[in-house]
């Protein structure tokens, strides 16, 4: 009887730690997921004024998906991998999601430089305090929620996103 | 008199924050008690209270900025759960399964206390056996070898 009890006690210690083996530290459960996104409006960066305007409020996009990418220039190397990446996906989805980077916690002239040297071209906002970071309850940067068309947040993934990673949340939020 | 004065001051210096620990002059002590609450999400078992991280500044601020508008500690606490989930509070709180961890140490310490509750009884039990005295035990052996 003893001798069973001890080997239960095992192999629930035993399973315990196969599933915590198994758990994506990276993988980070927002409690925001099939909740309604928080709204901002920030300023927008000097380079994309031209064509959204000095402030940029997210409820007034609602009505299509929506990627908002929280970044700065100081996050290297996991921005820096990020950035060309996320270009190449406005290029190809644009028209069709609607991509927003949200400069989290940086200085203009060094976030002007980032973006220069990957030549974004979707608009980018400003938070040098971060304000919004905390409002989508982010970790750190670079960190990306994929929004749907009615505003409702689907999916969260915290660092460089890749390519098909990115690409398989875009469709999801499309659908 | 003077030795005096030079001691009331030698013990007003002894009663100050050690240099380094004090909250920054711009920000009340209730936001700190307040942001000891919460843990910091971007560093390892450090509160908000104490990480010089940018989002924990950040946080402070917010506090700070919350607690001017009249939101009470609750309210507070709310908001960043509403946005991090409980995760972010330091001490989880009381209802479903997290009674669990709240009584788990509970449980710990009467499961041993009762371990060695029962090997104290058995060395007990062990130590009467042995404590025979030798004209008894004389005695079980002859009857043994009667046998």
């Amino acid at each position: 009887m003893r001798r069973w009890l001890y080997f239960g006690i095992v192999v629930v210690l035993g399973v315990l730690f196969w599933w915590g083996l198994q758990r994506d530290p990276g993988e980070l459960k927002s409690v925001l997921i099939n909740k309604p996104a928080p709204d901002f409006e920030l300023p927008v960066l000097p380079p994309y004024r031209e064509q959204w305007g000095e402030r940029f409020r997210f409820s007034d996009h609602i009505g299509q998906p929506i990627l908002v990418n929280f970044w700065a220039s100081w996050c290297y190397p996991a921005c820096y991998e990020e950035a060309p990446i996320l270009q190449a996906a406005w290029e190809k989805f644009q028209g069709k999601v609607l991509f927003i980077g949200v400069d989290t916690q940086d200085q203009e002239d060094k976030a002007l430089e980032f973006l220069n040297l990957f030549g974004i071209t979707y608009p980018q906002v400003f938070d040098p305090r971060g304000q919004v970071g905390i409002d989508y309850g982010t970790y750190g940067v670079p960190e990306s929620f994929f929004i749907d068309a009615k505003g409702i947040i689907r999916s969260r993934f915290a660092g460089a996103i890749s390519a098909e990673e990115l690409e398989k949340r875009l469709l999801e939020v499309m659908r | 008199m003077r030795w005096l004065v030079l001691l009331l001051f030698s013990a007003l210096a002894l009663a100050q924050p050690l240099p380094g620990n004090e909250p920054p002059p711009d920000l009340s002590p209730r936001v700190f008690e307040i942001a000891a609450k919460l843990r910091c999400p971007v560093c390892q078992g450090e509160s908000i209270a104490e990480s010089n991280a940018a989002i924990s500044q950040e946080s402070r601020r917010q506090i700070a900025e919350m607690l001017a508008a009249g939101k009470s500690e609750q309210e507070i606490l709310d908001y960043f759960v509403a946005r991090y989930g409980e995760w972010i509070l330091y001490a989880p709180p009381k209802k479903g399964v997290n009674w669990l961890l709240w009584f788990a140490p509970a449980l710990g310490v009467l499961i041993i206390a009762l371990a060695l509750w029962r090997y104290l009884v058995e060395a007990r039990r062990r130590e009467a056996l042995l404590g025979i005295d030798d004209k008894t035990l004389e005695e079980i052996e002859r009857r043994l070898e009667e046998e």
